[in-house]
């Protein structure tokens, strides 16, 4: 048989794909979840799906890795890697597939080699193939991962980032493929990443067909997006001039910027006598059918926008940033401008920084940039840490060419040449001291956590110790369908709600009444299984109490940042205090870096000053105006003798 | 015409005795004060009387009692423990108004109530006791004198008692010659204030004892027999919370001996009715009279569990002038029992009591040698004004293996919220080493802190109906968002 299962070797995989008389598939679920849903589908919807969809007979189901590990324990709390365990035991033949950022892991920037390879090596136990990628398409940041997951004897895909423009040539990616395979060998699934769903349909089949005919033997898998409601044309190409494998999701939950329908792949490509080889139709049309039911629960993670979206070809933003760029933007109150944003300031950002993939994190720092030049009036004006990283060479160097001296000056300052030669460059990371991060976790969370746990921490310390702490005190929460975890508006009177937990016990919960006291705390009555149970809820914040901090213009948190006084720049959170009181600064030194939109900031010290005190701590949120730090700067002193 | 019995208590005690009484084919007759207006002991029982607002007055007010006792023709009262129980006057005032006491009379309540006394008769009856004195002289130089002196001959440490205490209260540790001044005037203001007479007493303290108490059943003819031991030494700050039928020590010749001479103890005194001699087994296997407690006890269900033997019921019975339908030779001990008083308190928090808060959970547990002897119930708010105990759970097993097993699954099947209680606390003590091997002595709680490092868990579907309410609450899911 064609069919693939999960423990076969990665010679033999690669041996049946080649043999195949046709093409096969892979169920980017994972994707189609962070692209038309911000991530949420719960893993209660996957296992519904997950007879089915075992059935299906797919190349690999990718169900795990891009920014989903994040948000597993962030907002569906459940953990990444007892999703893969529980759907492990539900699909025991289906290779589990994950998308894994390079040096960023599933996260944002760079993680030391160590940190790297323990997490590759905890997920490897659960993940068959490791789609890797890195967006300058720079080798060398993928190459520890590379290494770990060939270790753990699982399949490797290394990517190549796909894009469009006069640089984007065929010979261009041919010699980035040469590059990978000098240091992966031939043993590999050589990927081509069109995160954006970019491109005519045959300008991926001139790069499918430049591609095999060099490396006629090299197994390809083609993975594209739906967002301009043409990537059915450009999987076809892409199997007419030789692609193994290509990406598809269920069509009862497909959406605008995801994946395209698995039967409509099958169908386009059958008018041209090509097989999907292993996929039972049948089971395609079950699945969809088993979860069509649960779509309604998480229209609320939908796009803003509604409809296909053409104009991708003109700002190039990838598919799975597409809703949570929206999302900011209607958070941000500048929807309105999201046109001029996308058609107008993104593609000009995007040339002047070089034509480089926009992809995670680099799609972040085109959109933040873009985003900032259009709010903030100056262009460059207000540059995130993360820029100014990739100014300096830290993500690895700029593919096609650098950006515009202007650019550099206006972003680092007036040395920027002399920042540029001292700073620049991709930086070695130091190795994290992990067995002081276990020490450190374990006084967290009070108890010895396991090592899975500690990967879980060292991706994201601080949500993983709320992920935690909320399991503690909630339980296995994966158990509730979403009509119940995503429910809105509260229960009816009652309402009768059953579930199972996750120790097969099935339960009863039926609502009863709520009632509020005079301090505004407020009970609510359930019944728990036949027992009557309340819940005290706490009295809600009015905002604009009297605890609640003024919000303070711009202009005057530069006058009291310029006294000594550093407030907050925006809405965010503090990632790192980066000084002690009593430590002594000068003017341009990093006070604290705050987080917002994923992009870091360090806020400087605008005078020489001594550190007098902190207000915040790392993981606060933090308003416009919020008081972070106190300098005593000269003057002070000077007026308080 | 059908005999009447009045129950002078509350709580878990007048629901066993409220259960003798109605198996006896008799009235039961509960009385309460007003913050017992919702408890168990009135629903259950045949009649029930308010007695007043309370709290803690009216139970241990005798001339309400006595009243309402006459008022409703009733034949008997039965003290049960605490409250009036043990107090002289109130088996006087049965005895002055043709009401049955159940329990001994007012001279046995009174001789063996007072400590010196107790100890005088005992030391006739030539029965072993921990080396002491007569009450101290009232003249402070001279007690100060003779208390050095005793010190002296029997070496520290020393304990200073109040005569009239029990308990556990009235008592205070001198383990120097300096300290005996001090001690001895905070001692009699203790007991002054505690127990309206500031007569104290000493002992030789016996290091880290073995409590080991003794059944006693006695009739009006003179036939006293012994239900055997039972082994109190899990106390905190000298109060029970564990209590084991029969005692763990292996010298079988040891424990015959010192049923032997709770007998003749309970003899010497006259003793009639249900009554407790206990005992202190130092580590050499001396063993000690200390007291008789002249009432049920609260832990007399372990006794019940190894003996077959309805203590309340007997106890009613022989009131009543029957004669005991057993001898010693048919007392047989079979298995073990072990009881563990599940009380609304705060372990982790000092065992603060958690009255005043509402069970809103209460699922216990079942099954082939369990026993329940409680008085809570779904709902339930638990007064503030009364001791925390909420139900005594007793588990029997052939062999102490067994028996600590079926405790163990029964407090991991317990379901009470609301309050919190001692089960957690308790599931940690079953799973003890030292308390498996079953050889533990009086300062077991305080050499075993860790038992108190423990985390409440709660149910998985309560934990998830939690996340339930505050979805409801908040119109969506906070950690969804």
């Amino acid at each position: 048989m064609d069919r693939i299962v999960q423990g076969m070797h990665i010679k033999e995989v690669l041996k049946t794909v080649r043999a195949a008389d046709g093409y096969y598939i892979t169920n980017t679920a994972r994707d189609l979840s962070q692209s038309d849903f911000k991530n949420r589908i719960l893993l209660h919807t996957d296992l519904m799906a997950a007879e089915a969809r075992e059935k299906a007979g797919y190349f690999s189901l990718e169900i795990t890795g891009g920014a989903s590990v994040h948000v597993d324990i962030l907002r569906k709390q459940v953990d990444p890697f007892l999703k893969l365990k529980l759907l492990r035991e539900a699909m025991p033949n289906t290779m589990f597939q994950t998308l894994c950022r390079g040096v960023n892991l599933f996260g944002y920037r760079p993680y030391p080699q160590n940190v790297i390879r323990l997490t590759v090596r905890e997920f490897a136990k659960y993940v068959d193939v490791w789609r890797v990628f890195d967006f300058m398409n720079y080798i060398p940041n993928m190459q520890a991962v590379f290494e770990e997951v060939q270790e753990a004897g699982k399949i490797l895909e290394p990517c190549i980032c796909f894009s469009t423009g006069p640089e984007h040539t065929d010979a261009f990616y041919v010699d980035k493929v040469a590059e990978i395979l000098a240091v992966t060998g031939e043993d590999i699934v050589l990927c081509i990443k069109n995160h954006g769903g970019l491109g005519t349909p045959t300008r991926l089949g001139e790069l499918v067909r430049a591609i095999k005919d060099k490396y006629p033997e090299l197994v390809l898998h083609y993975h594209g997006h739906n967002t301009d409601g043409n990537d059915i044309g450009r999987i076809t190409e892409a199997v007419l001039n030789g692609a193994n494998i290509v990406d598809a999701a269920d069509h009862s939950f497909t959406g605008f910027y995801g994946p395209p329908p698995v039967l409509g792949v099958m169908q386009s490509l059958e008018g041209y006598g090509h097989k999907a080889v292993t996929v039972d139709a049948e089971a395609v049309i079950a699945t969809s059918d088993a979860i069509r039911d649960e779509r309604p629960h998480y229209d609320l993670f939908e796009s803003q926008f509604k409809g296909f979206l053409p104009t991708v070809q003109i700002h190039k933003l990838p598919g799975g940033a597409m809703g949570s760029s929206l999302e900011q933007a209607e958070k941000g109150g500048f929807l309105d401008k999201m046109p001029d944003i996308l058609h107008k300031e993104l593609p000009l950002v995007q040339k002047e920084l070089g034509n480089y993939w926009s992809v995670t994190p680099g799609s972040q720092i085109l959109w933040t940039t873009a985003v900032a030049n259009v709010q903030g009036g100056e262009r460059y004006g207000n540059a995130s840490g993360d820029l100014r990283n990739l100014l300096l060479g830290k993500y690895g160097p700029f593919p096609f060419y650098k950006p515009a001296d202007w650019i550099y000056k206006k972003v680092l300052g007036p040395d920027w040449q002399q920042i540029l030669e001292t700073e620049g460059g991709v930086e070695d990371i130091e190795d994290m001291d992990i067995a002081k991060e276990r020490t450190i976790l374990t006084e967290r969370i009070k108890r010895e956590p396991s090592e899975q746990e500690l990967v879980l921490y060292l991706q994201h310390p601080t949500d993983a110790v709320e992920f935690f702490k909320f399991e503690e005190k909630f339980g296995k929460v994966y158990v509730l369908p979403p009509a119940i975890f995503l429910k809105r508006g509260g229960f009816a009177l009652g309402e009768e709600i059953t579930f199972t937990d996750h120790l097969g016990k099935g339960h009863l919960v039926s609502v009863g009444p709520a009632q509020m006291d005079e301090e505004g705390e407020t009970t609510i009555y359930l019944t728990v299984d036949h027992h009557n149970r309340s819940y005290v809820m706490p009295a809600e914040h009015v905002v604009g109490s009297v605890a609640a901090e003024p919000e303070i213009g711009k202009e005057e948190i530069e006058e009291l940042a310029a006294v000594g006084d550093v407030r907050a720049p925006y809405t965010a959170n503090v990632c790192e205090i980066s000084v002690e009181v009593g430590q002594e600064v000068v003017a341009g030194d990093t006070l604290i870096v705050v987080e917002a939109m994923k992009m870091q900031t360090p806020v400087v010290a605008q005078v020489d000053g001594i550190v007098k005190s902190i207000t915040v701590k790392v993981g606060d949120a933090v308003k416009p105006g919020a008081k972070m730090v106190k300098l005593n700067t000269g003057a002070e002193e000077a007026e308080g003798e | 015409m059908k005999k009447k019995i009045l129950v002078a208590n509350r709580g878990e005690i007048a629901c066993r005795i409220i259960r003798a009484i109605q198996e006896l084919g008799y009235t039961a007759v509960a009385l309460y004060e007003t913050p017992d207006k919702a408890a168990l002991h009135i629903s259950v029982a045949d009649e029930a009387i308010w007695i007043g607002d309370g709290p803690r007055c009216d139970y241990l007010n005798i001339d309400k009692i006595i009243k309402v006792a006459k008022s409703h023709n009733v034949d008997a009262i039965h003290p049960g423990y605490g409250f009036l129980a043990e107090n002289p006057d109130f088996s006087q005032a049965c005895a002055d108004n043709d009401i049955i006491f159940v329990g001994p009379t007012a001279e046995v309540i009174q001789k063996l109530g007072d400590k010196v006394t107790a100890r005088r008769i005992m030391a006739e009856a030539k029965i072993p006791m921990v080396p002491g004195t007569d009450n101290l002289p009232a003249d402070e130089t001279e007690a100060v004198k003779m208390a050095l002196e005793f010190a002296n001959r029997v070496k520290y440490p020393i304990m200073l008692k109040a005569t009239a205490g029990g308990g556990g209260r009235g008592i205070r540790q001198v383990d120097n010659d300096g300290q005996m001044k001090e001690q001895l005037q905070i001692a009699r203001a203790e007991a002054k204030a505690a127990f309206s007479s500031d007569n104290v007493y000493m002992e030789k303290v016996v290091v880290k004892p073995k409590h080991v108490e003794v059944q006693i059943i006695a009739d009006q003819f003179g036939n006293t027999v012994h239900l055997g031991t039972r082994d109190c030494s899990i106390q905190r700050r000298n109060q029970k919370l564990v209590e084991i039928a029969p005692s763990l020590i292996k010298d079988k010749k040891l424990l015959d001996q010192i049923c032997d001479t709770a007998v003749r103890a309970a003899k010497a005194a006259n003793y009639t009715n249900a009554g407790t001699v206990e005992f202190l087994i130092d580590k050499d296997m001396n063993y000690y009279f200390m007291e008789i407690n002249t009432r049920i006890q609260v832990e007399h269900t372990v006794t019940e569990m190894v003996t077959g033997v309805d203590i309340v019921r007997t106890q009613i019975k022989l009131a009543f002038g029957k004669e005991l339908l057993f001898t010693q030779d048919d007392v047989q001990i079979r298995g073990h029992a072990i009881e563990m008083r599940i009380n609304a308190e705060d372990p982790q928090n000092d065992f603060m009591p958690e009255g005043g808060k509402t069970v809103t959970t209460y699922r216990s547990p079942g099954g082939y040698g369990v026993r329940l002897d409680g008085f809570v119930y779904q709902g339930f708010t638990i007064p503030q004004v009364y001791d925390s105990l909420l139900v005594k759970l007793t588990v029997f097993g052939l062999s102490w293996n067994e028996t600590v097993d079926r405790l163990r699954r029964c407090l991991s099947n317990y379901v009470i919220t609301g309050p919190k209680t001692t089960i957690p606390f308790y599931l940690q003590l079953v799973n003890e080493p030292q308390f498996q091997s079953g050889d533990f002595d009086t300062s077991y709680l305080e050499n075993h802190p860790e038992l108190l490092d423990y985390k409440e868990d709660d149910s998985e579907v309560n934990k998830l109906a939690a996340l339930i309410a505050e979805i409801h609450h908040k119109g969506k899911n906070p950690y969804a968002a």
